[in-house]
């Protein structure tokens, strides 16, 4: 019975593999405008191939349909109804809202089932991935150094409008924060200026506004909530006219300045007349961030500034499909957890950390057996008893700093769900502090 | 690097100007009468308290609370401007306790009330001095925030300016009375939680015999949220009274009337300008500040931009100014488009004279500014005389407002129009009185305006009213003789009448204009002169460029951005940015010189809801390939295969960051497409 099910599945899977090596290759040859020989090749090899991929695809799928929902195996194995894509050539514009809501009409989705996995590319962590692009070079660097000088041209714009009240945001295809940075350096040499990474993951309201009133304004003290900062912020704003402030905002709509609350304030601390905000924002749907109150709050002046760069620092941050977790983060994490340990809590975690980087050439390590582990550490004199052991790794396991799994034999494995290079990087810093 | 801060550019007399506009009085003396109105109302809601009458009225009326709904209107922008003219005005006059409050600060009746006395406590620093100022930090901190702690701090205050030094005594009380009422404004009153609202009104309602509280609503919509929001056992705890605030297109009115109608401020805007500005209000916002905002905007980007406005300046300025002007400014006045029309339209040996010696310039511009000057004053007076006339036609075919009148004429020869032409039609069909009261008004516009050649044209209208007085005359007499007509045309026969009738139908098509008739006519034409003469579209006038603003695309830019079409012509059409040749394609196709970003845009385009990562990256390894050629040896060619996997990663986080696509979770190694269609 099973066995006729999975041939049933199969035959579906070729079905739809087919069908969509028929589709793609076909889509790109029209698209190029001269088909080369080279291509050629390379599109038969891409059908050839998925031949052979059919033993692979049919292991995978049947993965699959052990762990997802039975809805969600149905809606992949469903013949597709072919449709929009050769409508969308002909008239683009015609009916997008119909095209919309055709695509959303049903939960099935088509696209292919392949995966990164068996692309037999590893996956590019940061720091190699920055090498590989510095060898590329930029293309139409001559074009894009013309379009940045047009608008480093605007700079002494920018400071007599600033200085009339009005604040500037930048928006355009391409990074803005070379051109910002320009503008701070020819500009705001010799004022007070404040820069804000909004990009980065961990920036907050608050360090903003602390920054405000610990650097600007070297006040000493802390503040219930970011509204009585913004008020002490405003009025000492208020009282001493001397005080200049400009605030540049490298991507005021990323993901931690969102927030409905960040914006109000940004936009109360924008409307103080001393202080001149210059921005820059990316996402297609940035504008929608801002109700009338705050627009007018924000009195924004906006500037259209494509530049065309590359957004190199601000997607550095984020966590791509595609790159591989750089680990810095979970880096910094773990040791900041095991550092409120006890001491031999510590040496437990790198007991199993030492395991775990021994093995790591061995592609069926299932993890240390809990019973092994008690034995290493009862003879490194770090518990005295399985409870206690037990006791600890409940910790560890709240940290979410290891994994436990129950094997074929029903002996529980201890795993640290960390890749190993970073582990290695932990160990070695753990070194370095002993 | 010294000119960054170029606001000597600015020619003085008109910052001077441009900042008494950037303070915007004007906006103050508009709401002077609703703040009269306010003020009265203040000081009558507590004079019981104040007066201390018997015991009794006091207590009937005391579960009573004083309140003013305040009816602002949509344009929410503006009411911070507004409330804060009212502090100034309540501070002056009425009260130092002032508490303004905002839905957002009070989701409950204890943050409210914190945040009350917190405002209430600080004005009374303010009046007092700041000498005990720790006091009020301890209190702040540590005082409860009922209504009773309110109550003591009141009592407190106001027993303590009573045994003030005397001399302070009569400063306050000249300004306050002894015991002023405390006012809280509830700055957007939908948005407060009902339960909020009813809490505290319930709870200071019982304490108004000893804390004489007066509640102002600014409303937004209605009166009747008031009722929406408020249960009647809460609202009939509020004695009400109703206050209408200026709506936002009188305000629109009256700052267009202040700021362009007037030629004593010499920056103009062009038809264009204007009309941007105008859309902006009436179809964005209807704020008044973003409208004052606009027109900041065109006086900065006037100076800026405009090396001729240093000329744009009071008459007495300018021709100053004129005068010493440098060769290169010379220069840029025979650029100007209309200047060179106007050499172009004089005789030869000026026209040398006009390009070769900067002294004749100098003069004739000189000469040219006043012309410029005269053709303002008269053009204003004549504008509105004609809008006297429009605003009274049936369907307003000219528009209801004199600034739509002052588009069409600034865009082009108004008499030529059709609406124009359509408008004198239905004037010459004005009766008597109309015609009469605009005549009056007329004059007294005429009277009134600084222009000196509207002497004769006073007369004029003055001897059309005389002619219409002694019409009315001679109609009387007329109605006589034509009574003693019918009488007769009773007694013949039926032959006769027949006879007289069809000669009387005759005589209606031909008929002849009786004299109001013509008059009207004469009138109509009269006015039609004028309009001919004075109201010359402003671009027509040589060294218009020197007052007018014309460029309408930089407003709409910085004002009206639209960043996401700018976003998708940057991805769609790379050559609009990126001047190279190798980038010119048509829409359609997928050019793989494009920079990687616009390929994996395009790319993307062709996907349905979920994207497939994989195939993501093999159409874009093909569409580059295809453009690196076939050549690329077998040897390098996995060196190259990072290199291009290392590109895609880049662009596809890059329009993950533009918010183009997202992870998802739906399939291993897919990407959700987050837009649709354009963009």
């Amino acid at each position: 019975m099973f066995l006729l099910l999975m041939h049933v599945f199969s035959l579906l899977l070729q079905n739809k593999k087919k069908e969509f090596v028929s589709t793609t290759p076909y889509r790109l040859r029209k698209r190029l405008t001269a088909p080369d020989p080279y291509l050629e090749s390379e599109s038969e090899y891409s059908a050839s191939c998925s031949e052979e991929d059919e033993e692979d695809q049919k292991e995978v799928s049947t993965v699959l349909s052990g762990q997802k929902t039975p809805a969600k195996t149905k809606a992949a194995s469903t013949p597709p109804p072919r449709n929009t894509l050769a409508k969308k050539n002909k008239n683009k514009m015609a009916n997008l809202v119909e095209e919309y809501f055709e695509a959303h009409s049903s939960s099935k989705v088509l696209t292919s089932d392949r995966t990164l996995q068996k692309l037999q590319k590893r996956r590019l962590n940061q720091q190699t991935l920055h090498d590989l692009l510095k060898k590329a070079p930029l293309a139409y660097a001559a074009e894009i150094k013309e379009l940045n000088q047009q608008h480093e041209r605007l700079f002494s714009k920018w400071m007599l409008q600033l200085h009339l009240g009005f604040n500037i945001v930048l928006y355009g295809l391409g990074s803005k924060r070379d051109l910002l940075e320009k503008f701070r350096i020819s500009a705001l040499q010799e004022s007070v200026h404040l820069v804000v990474n909004g990009y980065f993951p961990s920036i907050t309201l608050r360090s903003i506004l602390n920054s405000i009133t610990e650097d600007v304004l070297n006040h000493i003290g802390t503040f219930r909530s970011p509204p009585d900062q913004l008020e002490f912020i405003i009025k000492r704003f208020k009282e001493d006219s001397s005080l200049e402030l400009y605030v540049l905002i490298h991507n005021l709509d990323s993901q931690m300045l969102r927030g409905e609350r960040s914006q109000q304030i940004l936009a109360q601390l924008s409307s103080v007349p001393s202080i001149y905000l210059i921005a820059s924002i990316d996402h297609i749907n940035a504008p929608l961030l801002w109700d009338q109150a705050k627009l007018s709050l924000y009195n924004w002046l906006w500037y259209e500034t494509t530049t065309f760069s590359p957004y190199v620092e601000e997607t550095s941050y984020e966590n791509s499909l595609l790159v591989q977790q750089s680990g810095s983060l979970a880096l910094s994490s773990l040791t900041h957890v095991l550092r409120s340990l006890t001491l031999n809590a510590r040496g437990i975690f790198r007991l199993l950390a030492q395991y775990q980087l021994e093995n790591k050439d061995n592609p069926s390590y299932p993890g240390l057996s809990f019973q092994d582990f008690y034995q290493q550490c009862r003879e490194a004199f770090l518990v005295n008893s399985d409870l206690t052991l037990r006791a600890q790794l409940t910790e560890f396991r709240d940290h979410k700093l290891i994994r436990t799994k129950r094997g074929a034999d029903g002996v529980e494995y201890l795993l640290i769900p960390v890749d190993d290079s970073t582990l290695a990087d932990f160990l070695e810093k753990e070194d370095e502090d002993l | 690097a010294t000119v960054y801060l170029p606001l000597k550019v600015l020619s003085p007399p008109v910052f001077s100007h441009l900042s008494i506009f950037l303070h915007m009085h004007i906006l103050e003396d508009l709401n002077k009468q609703l703040f009269d109105n306010l003020v009265s109302f203040l000081r009558r809601s507590h004079s019981e308290f104040q007066e201390k009458t018997t015991e009794w009225t006091c207590r009937m009326k005391s579960k009573e609370i004083p309140t003013a709904a305040l009816v602002l209107g949509v344009n929410v922008t503006d009411h911070d401007l507004t409330f804060r003219s009212l502090s100034e005005v309540l501070q002056n006059n009425i009260t130092p306790y002032i508490a303004f409050l905002e839905a957002k600060d009070c989701p409950g009746v204890k943050k409210l009330m914190q945040k009350l006395m917190g405002q209430l406590m600080n004005c009374y620093v303010d009046v007092d001095s700041s000498e005990d100022e720790d006091y009020v930090q301890v209190s702040h901190n540590r005082i409860r925030c009922s209504m009773t702690s309110l109550i003591n701090w009141y009592e407190s205050v106001t027993k303590k300016t009573d045994s003030e030094t005397p001399s302070k005594k009569r400063t306050s009380s000249s300004r306050h009375w002894q015991s002023p009422p405390v006012v809280v404004v509830f700055k957007d009153m939908e948005s407060f939680s009902t339960k909020v609202l009813q809490d505290f009104i319930v709870i200071s309602s019982q304490h108004i015999h000893e804390l004489p509280l007066v509640l102002i609503f600014g409303i937004a919509t209605s009166p009747m949220i008031i009722h929406s929001l408020l249960p009647h056992s809460v609202s009939s705890l509020l004695c009400i009274e109703l206050f209408q605030s200026l709506s936002c297109k009188d305000h629109l009115s009256t700052i267009i009337d202040k700021l362009l109608l007037r030629a004593s401020f010499p920056f103009k805007l062009g038809e264009k300008v204007l009309q941007v500005l105008i859309n902006i209000f009436l179809y964005h916002d209807f704020s008044v500040q973003n409208f004052v905002k606009g027109f900041q905007l065109c006086i900065v980007e006037h100076f800026c931009s405009q090396p001729v406005s240093v000329l744009c300046c009071q008459l007495v300025d300018a021709k100053k100014r004129a005068d010493s002007l440098s060769h290169d400014q010379c220069e840029n006045i025979r650029k100007l488009p209309s200047f060179r029309r106007y050499v172009e339209s004089q005789v030869s040996e000026k026209q040398i004279a006009l390009l070769t010696e900067d002294t004749y310039l100098k003069e004739t511009t000189q000469k040219l500014l006043e012309d410029l000057h005269v053709y303002h004053e008269n053009y204003l007076s004549v504008l509105r005389c004609l809008h006297v006339f429009t605003s009274f036609l049936p369907k307003y075919p000219l528009g209801k407002q004199i600034r739509e009148l002052h588009c069409a004429c600034l865009e082009n020869q108004v008499w030529e129009t059709e609406e124009y032409e359509s408008s004198l039609q239905l004037a010459r069909m004005l009766n008597k009185s109309d015609l009469v009261t605009m005549l009056q008004q007329c004059v007294e516009i005429f009277v009134s305006s600084s222009g000196k050649e509207f002497d004769n044209t006073v007369e004029k209208l003055k001897e059309f009213l005389t002619q219409f007085q002694k019409l009315e005359e001679a109609f009387q007499e007329q109605d006589v003789s034509v009574s003693s007509q019918k009488e007769l045309q009773k007694k013949t026969d039926l032959y006769h009448l027949q006879k007289t009738l069809l000669e009387l139908k005759e005589s209606r098509r031909y008929k002849k204009l009786t004299k109001f008739e013509m008059l009207r006519f004469d009138v109509v034409d009269y006015i039609d002169s004028l309009v001919r003469n004075y109201l010359v579209p402003a671009n027509h006038k040589t060294l218009h460029e020197i007052a007018y603003f014309n460029t309408a695309s930089v407003l709409r830019e910085h004002l009206n951005a639209a960043p996401r079409i700018a976003l998708h012509t940057a991805l769609n059409n790379p050559y609009r940015y990126l001047k190279n040749q190798e980038l010119k394609s048509d829409e359609g196709s997928i050019s793989n010189k494009a920079p990687d970003i616009c390929i994996v845009y395009k790319l993307h385009l062709e996907c349905g809801r979920l994207i497939n990562l994989v195939d993501w990256l093999e159409a874009f390894s093909t569409v580059v390939m295809a453009a690196e050629g076939p050549n690329a040896d077998a040897a390098s060619s996995d060196q190259v295969d990072d290199i291009i996997h290392a590109r895609f990663i880049r662009a596809v986080s890059e329009l993950e960051l533009l918010g183009f696509i997202k992870p998802s979770k739906q399939k291993t190694d897919h990407v959700a497409r987050l837009t649709w269609g354009g963009c």
